[in-house]
């Protein structure tokens, strides 16, 4: 109890493929007026399996420069990638190759 | 219990040469091997910036290690780092579990892919032999 919405996010698994196809068309029809950001996560995109914390390159793009985590919304990354995103963010500044805050 | 898989990220006092770094990188592979452990792998990525000051220091010397082995030998492991000179931050983590899984998930989509080959496969893993032309004579 008390964590409404908690089921919601369930039907998550079948996103990546879905997301993909809907991704495409989208692009077509609304690139002339705004720029409309590629919503499809990048880890599932690129097969990217194991989130390597020691990996900076690969979660530089993720942390901005003040140090914080970017949401979700910023990059579409999906649930299940963002999840271990975070925890590879959170090795990587325990390790001192990210910063907490910027200095 | 089964052994586990556990990586060792140290890092060294940038004041340190290279010799030295050695040195420790030896001795901390000898804790490892004391308790019964294998060491799989030592990869040094020299002299990089830290991201926030860690006593004092501005920048410091990484090194990995990849050791295999029990909880108890890690427990021992990590004090017996804890208490070594020129070790200015360290960090282990137990890997075993999540590439065990990462690598299930590979396999499991390698397989769907060629399942519905043919389907988008930009990425996809080498392209579905043409098997058709054989069948047309």
């Amino acid at each position: 109890m008390g964590r409404p919405g908690g089921g919601s996010r369930g039907g998550g698994r079948s996103g990546p493929g879905g997301a993909a196809g809907r991704g495409g068309d989208k692009k077509d029809a609304g690139k002339r007026f705004f720029f409309r950001r590629r919503k499809v996560c990048k880890f599932c995109a690129d097969k990217i399996d194991y989130i390597d914390y020691k990996d900076v390159k690969l979660l530089g793009p993720f942390v901005p420069e003040r140090g914080k985590v970017l949401p979700r919304r910023m990059f579409g990354t999906c649930a299940e990638h963002q999840r271990k995103l975070t925890l590879a963010i959170k090795r990587a500044r325990n390790i001192a190759l990210l910063p907490f805050a910027s200095e | 219990m089964s052994q586990r898989v556990y990586e060792i990220l140290f890092i060294a006092d940038p004041n340190l040469g290279e010799p030295e770094v050695d040195a420790l990188t030896a001795h901390i592979q000898a804790f490892v091997e004391k308790e019964g452990g294998k060491v799989e792998k030592v990869e040094k990525w020299g002299k990089k910036r830290l991201a926030y000051l860690v006593k004092r220091h501005r920048e410091g010397s990484y090194v990995l290690l990849v050791a295999e082995g029990g909880p108890d030998m890690m427990k021992e492991v990590e004090r017996r780092i804890r208490v070594t000179d020129g070790v200015i931050k360290f960090m282990t983590v137990r890997v075993d579990e999540e590439l065990k899984k990462a690598d299930r998930r590979k396999s499991r989509r390698n397989a769907e892919d060629e399942k519905r080959r043919g389907r988008s496969p930009e990425r996809a893993v080498p392209p579905p032999a043409p098997v058709v032309d054989e069948v047309q004579l």
